[in-house]
């Protein structure tokens, strides 16, 4: 791996790592365990987009594995893992055969089936099938912080292959 | 052919996203019972009438952990726990049939029975 590259991972994994801490400190908007923006993955739609999947996969281990630990929650990380796991999976392969406008499609996507795989962590550590009930809300919930996330990402996309063009 | 795949994608999200949004309204009808089950590791560990039960608090051990769950004016919450993540506490009172009161790190899990449970 090229240096700049590794470099441009490494800040952009510390962007994602600041903007999830600075959320953590966000008040609950809904009552509901789970709901939240989720912010810090507009750094996920947008190396989606412009780097391979293998790098993607880096910059995310690495900041949920940072994340579980600057927030002091390490029994979450498995859930976290879990989501980002399907998430990722769904988001490279739409990526695949989506053009750079449908951005937020893939951020919807990529928050719903986060969300499905959260839940499916949670059915298997609790052996119980009533946090079930949960996905249908987060789903919901999912896929409005999804578009908002996929528009953050878009412009974020715009702009930066402006200044590249022009060095 | 690329064009037909995107409206496939699109079509099923939107099915998926009416079902949830008519699921989450249904959410929030007031529950037909009044019994609710406290239920930890896939066992029912109480089973309280929340029309005849008096006012009071239940410490649940989980390990070294501990939940507080409180009754008043004949509504249940989790007042105290020392997970790091408190969501339990900030789901308020149980009032949703359908969605339960959950503090996934201790395993636990309050609901409201469904018919024939109690």
């Amino acid at each position: 791996m090229k240096l700049k590259k590794l470099t441009e991972l490494a800040l952009l994994t510390a962007l994602a790592l600041i903007i999830f801490v600075i959320e953590m400190r966000f008040p609950d908007i809904v009552p509901v365990p789970g709901v939240k923006l989720g912010l810090a993955n507009i750094i996920t739609v947008y190396a989606v987009f412009v780097y391979r999947p293998s790098e993607t996969a880096m910059l995310v281990a690495c900041r949920i594995i940072l994340g579980a630990m600057f927030s002091g929650n390490m029994s979450a990380l498995l859930y976290s893992v879990s989501g980002a796991f399907f998430c990722l999976l769904g988001m490279i392969l739409i990526s695949r055969f989506l053009k750079l406008k449908y951005i937020w499609l893939c951020s919807i996507l990529g928050a719903m089936l986060h969300n499905t795989g959260q839940i499916l962590a949670a059915v298997l550590i609790m052996q119980s099938t009533a946090v079930m009930s949960y996905l249908p809300v987060l789903i919901l919930s999912g896929s409005i912080a999804g578009a908002f996330t996929g528009l953050c990402a878009q412009l974020v996309v715009n702009r930066m292959s402006q200044t590249n063009k022009t060095p | 052919m690329k064009h037909k795949k995107i409206m496939i994608i699109i079509i099923i999200m939107i099915i998926i996203l009416i079902f949830c949004v008519i699921y989450t309204v249904r959410s929030f009808r007031k529950p037909s019972g009044k019994h609710v089950l406290i239920i930890q590791e896939n066992q029912i560990i109480y089973n309280i009438d929340l029309e005849t039960a008096e006012d009071q608090e239940i410490k649940i051990n989980y390990q070294n952990h501990y939940n507080i769950i409180k009754i008043q004016n004949h509504e249940i919450c989790i007042s105290e726990a020392d997970c790091p993540d408190q969501t339990c506490i900030r789901t308020g009172v149980l009032k949703s049939e359908t969605l339960p009161i959950v503090c996934l790190p201790h395993k636990l899990i309050i609901r409201y029975a469904e018919e024939g449970e109690s």
